[in-house]
Parts: structure tokens; C-alpha cells; sequence
């Protein structure tokens, strides 16, 4: 297990998504991804519609870790927002601690400033949640006991085989 | 890194397609997709220059067996191959769970597979992961063509360590080899996560 390996338990999820919820209802933006930096997606609320959040999660994380080469390339720690402006969805990216970050997506609805505004207050209550996430136990209930090597066998279903 | 969800029953892993360029990491992923159901799969991603070539990565989400009743998702990801995009590469490394680390079985590309794989000890070391203590494996690729060195040979260059990876001969542009490794590997890191040994058996 690496320093990285992260659980998130039904009582935080439910703690966070309620959060992000309040969020969206604050800003009135769209729908809120809170997403690991290595591209995994955390927990995803309010899409209005069907969105790959698999897919935005790994190149939300891509495109917000070469930012951050970027800014140490200029000498800064990182580029803590990042702003792509659609012709009607824009996104808002930004730091939630050192392994996570929000991704905010949003239309005419709203500002980037309430969005930033709000983003910053919902990132720092969601760090404390994660914060504590961490210090649980990350292996509970079934996932508990060692398991066989035989329950272990995963085994991709290749269709031209 | 893995990601345990309770709440979404789902276990994720990183999966790092690593190797010299031109060598099929990005082959591997297409047959995958190519070949997996639709209920296993998500969209391919493909970060690429207009040549074909690995810019960024290529990523491609699949999901195999459930464990007590989660859902174990790996997410596939390719570095580009070229010497010069060591800072990509590096970035995609983060948070992996394990390797396949795919050789170009060409004669003339020997020394590009031995630079490639120290490089990504190196990148591996900024993250403090040690390679001899995650789970990975070698696939020789290309073995199709006509100049390719002996099993052996491969073995000796890129597999000589104290502790000895399971390494696979592949044709990944036909499939050849491709769900080999990726079972494998897979499995390697179900093991090191939960396995009651946490040596894994190949």
C-alpha cells in the first residue's frame, strides 16, 4: 500500500456529497467532481445530463498536473485555479489539498467569481473531510480478512478469444 | 493508487503502459478496446500528435471481477515513449498501482528497452515507489518480425534482478499476448492489496 491509497466510506461520501450539493445550490453551477489527482474520480454530484466523468476525471487530473509543472517551471508551488471558458459550459478547476481537486462545470447561470468564491469554501470544509477519511481504517467489513488467491483471478472477458 | 468507494462498491487501480516509443503501448490499449464487451468498458482517450505518436498518454477504462460484491476497476494509461516527454511521463506515473513495462523485441531497439526501463525506476523513485516492491510485468512485443532477439536474450537484458517479473511474448497489434499480460498484472496488484500472501504466484 502506498502513502496515496485513499478509502472513501459511505459516511464521508454522504458527508461530501451533501456538501457539494449546498455548493451547486450556493453557486448555482451545474454539477461538482471531486477527483484524486492520479485521475481517479472521487465522487461526482448534480450532472444534468449523462457526463463521462471516468473520462473528465483522468484528463482533469492530466491537464491540471502539466499546469502545475508549468507554474514550477515559473518558480511558483502551482497554479492553484484552472478556467477553460466554453461557448455555453465552462469548467473550473481547483485545489482541494495535496491529493485532490474539485472540478466545477457551469453555464451562463452564474460567475466564475461565485463559483471561485464558493469553490474555495467547499474545498477547504471537503479537505477536513478527507483529512479524516485518511485516518480510518482503509480496509473494513468484507474487505477486512485477507482474501484467496482463487477470489483474486481477475479475468477479462476478451470476446475474440 | 487505489481507491476504495463503500459508498459506490467500486475498488479503482492505475495501470501504467511504460517502454521506449513505437514499442505498442498504445497497441495494447486499442486491442483492448477493440476486443472487451461494452459492459467493461468505458471511452478510449488518445492524447496523440498528429503523427500517431503518445503526446500525453492514451487511457482507457475496464473493469473485471467483482470482490466481495466491489467492483474492481483498472484504469489503463499509456506514457508517451519518446525520450524528450520525461516530464509526461513522469506525471502520468502518479498514483500507479502497477506496470507493464512493453519491450520492443527488435535487435536495434535493445538499448532504447534498457534506457527506458531505468527511467522508469528513476520516475518511479521521485515518487518513492521501489519497482522491486510493486507489482509489474514485462511483455516482449513485436514478436512477429523477422530481427526480433531470443526470449532469452530479453530475459537477460531487461529481467535479471533479484526479483524476477513474469514477462510475456507478444503481437499486441494482433492481440497476441495482450490479455496475458493484462490478467496478470491485474492480478499482481488484487494480490499485493489483498492477498493473504502477499507474495503473488504466476
Amino acid at each position: 500500500m502506498s502513502a496515496h491509497d485513499v478509502a472513501i466510506h459511505e459516511v464521508d461520501a454522504a458527508k461530501i456529497d451533501a456538501l457539494l450539493t449546498r455548493f451547486l445550490d450556493d453557486s448555482s453551477a451545474t454539477a461538482a467532481l471531486l477527483i484524486d489527482r492520479s485521475g481517479q474520480p472521487l465522487t461526482t454530484v448534480g450532472p444534468s445530463r449523462t457526463l463521462d466523468t471516468v473520462s473528465i476525471a483522468a484528463l482533469a487530473a492530466g491537464a491540471f498536473s502539466s499546469t502545475g509543472a508549468l507554474a514550477r517551471l515559473l518558480g511558483e508551488t502551482e497554479f492553484s485555479v484552472l478556467f477553460h471558458q466554453g461557448a455555453k459550459e465552462n469548467m473550473h478547476v481547483s485545489t482541494v489539498d495535496e491529493q485532490a481537486i474539485l472540478l466545477v462545470i457551469f453555464n451562463d447561470q452564474t460567475t466564475v467569481g461565485m463559483v471561485r468564491l464558493f469553490a474555495k469554501e467547499a474545498s477547504r470544509a471537503i479537505g477536513d473531510i478527507l483529512a479524516e477519511a485518511r485516518k480510518r481504517p482503509r480496509k473494513t467489513g468484507g474487505l477486512a480478512a485477507p482474501i484467496s488467491a482463487d477470489e483474486l483471478r481477475p479475468s477479462f472477458p476478451n470476446k475474440r478469444a | 493508487m487505489s481507491v476504495i468507494n463503500y459508498a459506490a462498491k467500486a475498488i479503482n487501480f492505475k495501470v501504467v503502459y511504460y517502454g521506449p516509443g513505437v514499442a505498442g503501448k498504445t497497441a495494447n490499449l486499442q486491442y483492448v478496446h477493440k476486443s472487451l464487451p461494452d459492459a467493461n468498458k468505458g471511452n478510449m482517450i488518445s492524447l496523440a500528435t498528429g503523427d500517431d505518436r503518445t503526446l500525453f498518454f492514451d487511457f482507457l477504462p475496464v473493469s473485471a471481477v467483482t470482490v466481495r460484491g466491489f467492483e474492481t476497476k483498472f484504469q489503463l494509461y499509456t506514457v508517451p515513449g519518446q525520450v524528450y516527454y520525461n516530464m509526461t511521463r513522469k506525471l502520468v506515473l502518479r498514483g500507479v498501482d502497477g506496470v507493464v513495462f512493453v519491450a520492443d523485441s527488435q535487435y536495434d531497439r535493445l538499448k532504447d528497452n534498457v534506457e527506458s526501463l531505468r527511467n522508469l525506476e528513476e520516475n518511479l523513485k521521485e515518487y518513492d515507489y521501489d519497482i522491486d516492491k510493486m507489482p509489474w510485468v514485462l511483455q516482449y512485443n513485436k514478436r512477429d518480425l523477422p530481427n526480433v532477439a531470443p526470449r532469452d536474450y530479453m530475459e537477460f537484458m531487461l529481467n535479471k534482478r533479484a526479483r524476477r517479473v513474469p514477462s510475456f511474448e507478444a503481437v499486441a497489434v494482433e492481440g497476441k499476448g495482450v490479455y496475458e499480460t493484462l490478467n496478470t498484472v491485474s492480478r499482481m496488484i488484487l494480490m499485493s492489496e489483498f492477498g493473504a500472501e502477499q507474495e503473488v504466484r504466476t
